[in-house]
């Protein structure tokens, strides 16, 4: 067995030694001590910015225009539930949201949550929630509509009704994500 | 000197590689067979763990959340604007004081999941399940209503704040305060407020599954909502919230709703003419009529003309035609229920009047069907 071991280091040294050279200067010993402590198990955190449609969208005709003029500039989304049937459209969707301190890490839990963590003992994907979430005139309207398309022919659509947000949401907490088995 | 740090730096990188190749074959073990055929991919448990929800209206600090677009009879603009919604921990207040909740349990969380159609009744369907925490055992879990329920009481598995008995933790509670805060101003009149909040609510057994109907070529579903909360209240006021109405407050409100089945899905589209043409701008929700499906598996023909079981005389048809409704009028998953402990208006302890209690139970939807028109 120690054989073997000795072995592996040879090799492990020969194949080692072309990328010592071109690195050595800067690396720099870590002790035991300082090794163990380390394990590759940090999260991310992101920040960011979602911006929908802020100058109008690629497309432009009769219907869809740059956000200047009267026409609609905001991203449109038709679902269908019936083959042949009407559609219910988010329409003139735009705006933008914008976050700080979105994490996500791989959290194990074996303790707390009123003694589920100890029964549950197993890995979770953690989402740390932003805290704060600023909301700049983002804006849908909900509509129903003959046709997916404006530009499709017997185009007719009713809006039902608009909603407007701005301003900052607060939205705490961490969402923990896992498979859950057939049960 | 240089050789004597790359020796160094190369035993270490060694050392280093041996060791992760012998901590990750400690992680690995074989599967059996009868193990692998328990493995499937079933869904995506979700917690949300000290969650706080709050979106206001506040033009001083420039924050609006409104809804528009909408017209009276007279054709004058509804604005309405969501002054407040909030998801917090009982205990807020009516939304005052917003403190972090649990929602749903790590051993009994908030689902997505893929079920199978041949386990529900639905053959050789797959359906899209979004279920809420499950209910367990009665007797087993928590009273769904009471916000000082304790283990043993109910078969609800969300928990109010406490202690749990067995490892001694805390319990920072299951059951969020909800509440949504409007203010409605029709045309240039003087804006009015509604405010309903919901104490300690528990959505635990509320699921809704969605699958595509072949016949119909339309995308089906089933919803069972059921929520349960010590305290509903529903009060409206001035637009500064200082001149309120009585408020009206349901204590101990019990909802189990049911609305679809595997018999009867429920369906919602877009409205069609006569014709078959679309007219937008409407909707139409429907819930299947039982009669269809009981037509459709020929049950309709084959009930026995005095209604008993013993009128079938032996015939085997008319036997499972029977026992068919039996089952349907007997299956308390089929049916809504609302129970309101007492409806209370104006100051719940001093001097407001009690109603007394309220209860409409075991109703079944053989058939519904509900369009919106224009005014």
């Amino acid at each position: 067995m120690l054989k073997n071991i000795k072995i592996r280091i040879n090799v492990l040294l020969l194949s080692l030694l072309p990328l010592s050279f071109t690195a050595v200067a800067e690396l720099s010993s870590i002790n035991d001590e300082e090794m163990s402590v380390i394990s590759g198990q940090a999260g991310v955190y992101l920040s960011g910015e979602i911006t929908l449609n802020e100058n109008g969208g690629p497309i432009k005709n009769a219907y869809f225009g740059d956000c200047t003029d009267d026409k609609r500039c905001g991203a449109r989304i038709a679902f269908q539930t019936k083959q042949n049937g009407g559609w219910f459209v988010l329409d003139d969707m735009k705006g933008s949201f914008s976050f700080q301190g979105l994490t996500l890490r791989v959290r194990d839990i074996n303790s707390g949550f009123g003694g589920d963590g100890a029964k549950f003992n197993s890995q979770v994907l953690e989402i740390g929630l932003p805290d704060q979430i600023k909301v700049d005139k983002f804006q849908y309207t909900y509509a129903t509509s003959s046709t997916a398309r404006p530009s499709d022919a017997g185009f007719q659509q009713t809006d039902i009704y608009t909603v407007e947000i701005d301003g900052d949401i607060t939205m705490q907490g961490n969402l923990l994500v896992f498979p859950t088995g057939n049960n | 000197m240089l050789s004597g740090k790359i020796k160094r730096l190369v035993t270490i990188g060694s050392v280093s590689a041996l060791l992760m190749c012998s901590a990750a074959k400690a992680e690995l073990a074989s599967l059996s067979d009868n193990e692998l055929s328990s493995v499937d991919g079933a869904g995506i448990g979700m917690v949300f763990e000290d969650f706080v929800f709050n979106a206001v209206t506040d033009a001083s600090n420039g924050q609006s959340f409104k809804i528009s677009g909408i017209k009276s009879t007279k054709g004058e603009d509804v604005d309405i604007t969501v002054s407040q919604l909030y998801i917090a921990n009982a205990g807020s207040n009516y939304g005052e004081t917003l403190n972090p909740v649990n929602l749903g349990r790590l051993v009994n969380p908030y689902e997505i999941e893929l079920l199978d159609g041949n386990d529900i009744g639905l053959d050789d369907k797959a359906i899209l399940q979004f279920a809420a925490p499950k209910k367990i055992a009665a007797g087993t879990g928590y009273d769904c209503v009471s916000a000082s329920a304790v283990e043993g009481s109910g078969a609800c598995s969300s928990r109010p704040a406490g202690t749990d008995a067995a490892s001694g933790e805390v319990i920072i509670g299951e059951r969020p305060d909800l509440g949504l805060k409007l203010q409605v101003q029709v045309g240039a009149n003087a804006p009015d407020s509604l405010s309903i909040n919901a104490k300690s609510a528990v959505f635990d057994g509320s699921y809704l599954r969605l699958w595509g109907d072949d016949s119909k070529n339309q995308l089906v579903g089933e919803y069972r909502l059921n929520f349960y909360t010590p305290e509903l209240s529903i009060s409206s006021c001035d637009a500064s919230g200082q001149s309120c109405g009585n408020t009206i407050y349901m204590k101990n409100f019990e909802l189990e709703l049911v609305l679809g089945n595997q018999f009867q899905p429920m369906s919602i589209g877009v409205t069609e003419a006569q014709d078959g043409s679309i007219q937008p701008g409407n909707f139409v929700f429907e819930i299947a009529s039982i009669k269809d499906y009981a037509d459709q598996k020929g049950y309709m023909a084959n009930l026995p003309s005095n209604g008993l079981r013993s009128g079938c005389n032996g015939n085997t048809s008319c036997e499972s035609a029977w026992d068919f409704f039996n089952g349907y009028y007997t299956n308390p998953d089929f049916k809504s229920n609302l129970r309101i402990g007492a409806m209370h208006i104006g100051d719940i302890s001093g001097s407001g009047q009690n109603f007394g209690s309220a209860k409409i139970e075991g109703m079944t939807i053989q058939y519904l069907k509900m369009s919106s028109h224009d005014l």
